[in-house]
């Protein structure tokens, strides 16, 4: 008998354990009819789901329903820089005090932060199994252009062009296009870009020209160019790398090896100056593109590893303390990469007599500028808010209000966002402090007075300065007004030369049908490119190929694209 | 009592409710590893009926068969299938091959240090991952010039242009069963080398009373005493030949898909690379696989039934 009853207590905890997993803590979603206010002052009856995690309905004593916010779900990629193990939880805690002051009510942020690489991936498992505000579903997200053109027709987005015409950030937006461009024909507003695009600009290792006897005001053509690779390579070292002959999978697509792409498109795009929508890749210029990357491939120029190289892996060959199996050029983001990219290679000991010279940006040769007009600024990366799916905004709105708005408050938040924490990255207070102390040619020692801004050793490496957060100081849509600036003059110059030699990219198509085929076109694509490159076949067997396999798909997006709204 | 009582005797069963009234407790005990087997391996297998839907986002709707038509209907799916059978059989058989060769060589060291270490040595890259495997044979295999296999080639004068191993469809096959043996052969050597330790020294002894040379125990004695071993082997991996997914994954790339893109890389790549993936597709992809391999798992079970007696399910 005692043996029975041990048994029974031990079976009945073993399943209530069991089971225990599959209750759920989360809120309910149900749904209730509350009086909402909108904007002209009329009121209506509203169904809002309620009891979800996101936060609560609130209504007062006059029947007037506002949502509060008091937990955000956010989903990033790596352009959030403050991460788990570089001051992401003082950042978030300095977030939550700050935006908690400015709605009145406390309001917690949580970040899930990605891998960087599958990205779009786990993106779109948390919009598949989810439900918004069950903790894992995002409220807001980044998307790059070409996700966001991709989910721009699913519903699951929430147009956000009344908020965003009437935030309070408004009367300081300085590059209003960026927001506008990403509309719909109809109007409608499904992504928010905080910033423009930015780019990639051709980053040529000083030390090399010199060793060669060129000076980069002398590489004007693509001949130039080809001749400054050529010199750069002796079956040891090669002449440029980078992360694949194009990035087809994401606009705009030919941004890594921009000289031998030069007017060529691979994708679905309208002419600069048309409205028509064309295949870019069945184009005399793709072809020529890839048979141009074919001779340089096969003359030894172009790095082999370029085929196979993530981001990661080609920036560490490019800045290698082994420079005998480097390369001279390498094109890459703008701006604060310059600095970057330096820094790297001072770490490493590479042509430490040349300091911040160790790079020089090469302006876009002659056949760039004769078709694009110079480097392409991507379509900018935008973060949306999820929508919930009820008949109303209140929940949406609140996101919008308490991320976006903040955001861009020119202020406190938007410090945050775009240096990242005081005290851990940057801070305002008197101070000195050494970098590299113990190795004497890299020893730097800084000096603040009382209230000078300044950036702060990184959390991750003391030997290097902490350099932004999420938000390029520069790149961003509307400027801080507390005057922190990062003055390092690298930066500077980066994003300067940038900003003259860019024109934008084309806009991305938004298509069902091209969503649904877009990633086995990309795969055919990128396969028949490095065939190409290889020398397996031609461009232009490449594009006949591609013709007969994809042609009359691509017809049929053309004409959906290309038929009046 | 007679023969017939026996049997009558040793047939008759207590009825089951009675035996589950006798037995309550053990019962019991197994109440919670059967709810356990339940919810963890039989009600995720409700997600089958996906197959029959389309699964976009939020957007799920019936589809019928739709999804087995358009697999059956796409060059890349059959492609898969092919490699799938070509790469795992070819791999099963190489690798049980060499398993066995190197069981035998060792069998016949005499030296126990030598085989000890010898052991030791090709046990050892088993125990690496194969995103590990896959960088170095990567890095080793380089057409750059940090390639070493290349590098060393050129500099003996063997080759002018780099080879471009891992990206030539002709040779990614023979390259991907080199690496496959150089990581597997060791550890598959465990099981063959216990069976020919059990061998009688007696049958040797006798083998060379009878003026048997070494060549000859090995033909007549050793081979034989592994025979059974190796066919147990075979039968057992040939259940699982359509789930070979990472040593593919870590190792193929665009240009070789068609001859490396197998089941469950082409599953995985319309699943987690694809920005809004249809799961229903997938689902119907991976249902057939499981029906596959299921028919071949029976007919394992048939052939292991034959061989040794019993079956293996």
């Amino acid at each position: 008998m005692k043996k029975k009853i041990v048994s029974m207590l031990l079976s009945s905890v073993m399943i209530v354990s069991a089971l225990a997993g599959c209750t759920s803590t989360e809120g309910t979603g149900e749904t209730t009819q509350v009086t909402v206010t909108d904007k002209d002052g009329n009121q209506t009856t509203a169904n809002v789901k309620e009891g979800l995690s996101t936060g609560d309905v609130v209504v007062d004593e006059t029947g007037e329903a506002t949502y509060e916010v008091k937990d955000l779900y956010i989903v990033v990629d790596g352009t959030l820089t403050a991460t788990k193990d570089s001051g992401q939880d003082e950042f978030v805690a300095q977030w939550e005090a700050a935006v908690s002051e400015k709605l009145g009510h406390e309001v917690h942020l949580h970040i899930n932060q990605l891998d960087h690489s599958d990205y779009a991936g786990t993106v779109s498992r948390l919009l598949t199994t989810g439900e918004p505000g069950d903790g894992s579903f995002p409220d807001a997200l980044i998307m790059s252009a070409t996700m966001f053109r991709q989910y721009q027709t699913t519903g699951l987005l929430w147009d956000m062009a009344d908020a965003y015409d009437n935030a309070e950030f408004q009367s300081r937006v300085t590059l209003p296009n960026v927001n506008l461009n990403i509309r719909t024909p109809d109007g409608k507003q499904y992504g928010f870009a905080p910033t423009y695009g930015n780019g990639c600009v051709s980053y040529v290792k000083q030390s090399w020209l010199d060793a060669a006897g060129l000076k980069i005001e002398d590489i004007k053509t693509y001949d130039d160019y080809y001749n400054m690779l050529k010199a750069f390579s002796d079956g040891k070292t090669y002449g440029v790398i980078a992360a694949g002959f194009g990035k087809l999978d994401e606009a705009p697509y030919i941004n890594y090896m921009p000289e031998f792409w030069q007017g060529a498109y691979p994708a679905i795009y309208q002419k600069p100056g048309t409205t028509e929508w064309i295949d870019g890749f069945q184009e005399q210029a793709t072809i020529d593109a890839l048979d141009r990357l074919a001779q340089a491939y096969k003359d030894g120029l172009i790095d082999p590893d370029t085929e196979e190289a993530g981001t990661k892996q080609a920036r560490e060959k490019f800045f290698s303390n082994d420079q005998s199996t480097s390369e001279g050029v390498f094109t890459y983001w703008a701006g604060t990469w310059l600095r970057t990219l330096t820094t790297n290679m001072e770490k490493n000991d590479v042509d430490n007599d040349l300091g911040d010279d160790r790079l020089v940006q090469l302006p876009p040769i002659k056949e760039i500028q004769d078709t694009w007009g110079g480097y392409l600024n991507r379509e900018a990366p935008v973060w949306v808010i999820s929508n919930d799916g009820d008949d109303n905004s209140l929940r949406e709105q609140a996101i919008f209000d308490a991320l976006f708005e903040t955001m861009l408050d020119g202020d406190t938040v938007q410090t945050l966002w775009t240096y990242g924490a005081k005290g851990v990255h940057w801070d305002t207070k008197a101070e000195e402090f050494v970098t590299n102390p113990d190795d004497p040619d890299k020893r730097k020692e800084y000096s603040y007075e009382e209230g000078e801004f300044h950036m702060l050793p990184s959390p991750g490496d003391a030997n290097t300065l902490w350099k932004k957060n999420h938000l390029d100081s520069v790149l961003v849509i509307a400027p801080l007004t507390n005057g922190f600036t990062d003055n390092d003059p690298l930066v500077q110059a980066g994003n300067e030369f940038f900003t003259s030699h860019c024109v934008d990219a084309p806009t991305a198509a938004s298509s069902e049908r091209l969503a649904e085929i877009n990633e086995d076109l990309t795969v055919d694509k990128t396969t028949w490119m490095k065939q190409v490159v290889a020398g397996e076949m031609t461009g232009a067997e490449a594009v006949a190929a591609y013709q007969e396999k994809w042609g009359s798909t691509i017809d049929e997006i053309l004409a959906e694209l290309n038929t009046p709204q | 009592m007679s023969g017939k009582n026996e049997a009558a005797v040793k047939t008759r069963k207590k009825p089951l409710g009675l035996r589950i009234k006798n037995n309550i407790g053990f019962y019991l005990m197994f109440l919670p590893v059967f709810i356990f087997v339940l919810i963890i391996y039989y009600w995720p297998m409700l997600g089958i009926r996906y197959s029959f839907y389309s699964y976009k986002l939020r957007d799920i709707h019936w589809v019928g068969l739709e999804h087995f038509k358009n697999m059956f209907a796409a060059k890349e799916f059959w492609i898969a299938f092919k490699n799938t059978l070509i790469i795992s059989i070819v791999k099963l058989l190489l690798n049980t091959f060499a398993a066995v060769l190197i069981s035998i060589f060792l069998n016949e060291m005499t030296s126990l240090f030598c085989k000890k270490f010898i052991q030791t040595i090709i046990y050892l890259p088993h125990f690496m991952s194969y995103a590990v495997v896959a960088a170095i044979f990567t890095l080793f295999l380089s057409t750059s010039s940090t390639g070493m296999i290349n590098e060393t080639l050129k500099s003996w004068g063997w080759i002018d242009k780099s080879i471009d191993f891992l990206h030539t469809p002709s040779m990614w096959q023979p390259v991907f069963y080199i690496i496959n043996l150089w990581k597997e052969t060791g550890w598959g050597t465990v099981i063959f080398f216990a069976t020919l330790s059990g061998i009688s020294p007696e049958l040797y002894e006798a083998a060379e009373i009878d003026g048997a040379t070494r060549l000859q125990k090995m033909r007549y004695v050793t081979l034989p005493a592994l025979s059974n071993t190796i066919i147990i082997v075979l039968i057992l991996n040939l259940a699982k030949v359509l789930n070979i997914f990472e040593p593919v994954f870590v190792l193929y790339n665009n240009r070789v898909f068609e001859v490396s893109d197998v089941i469950s890389t082409y599953v995985y790549r319309k699943t987690f690379l694809t920005a809004i993936p249809d799961y229903g597709y997938t689902t119907a992809v991976g249902l057939f696989k499981s029906m596959v391999g299921c028919i071949l798992m029976l007919l394992s079970n048939f052939a292991s039934k034959k061989v040794r007696g019993r079956g293996i399910i």
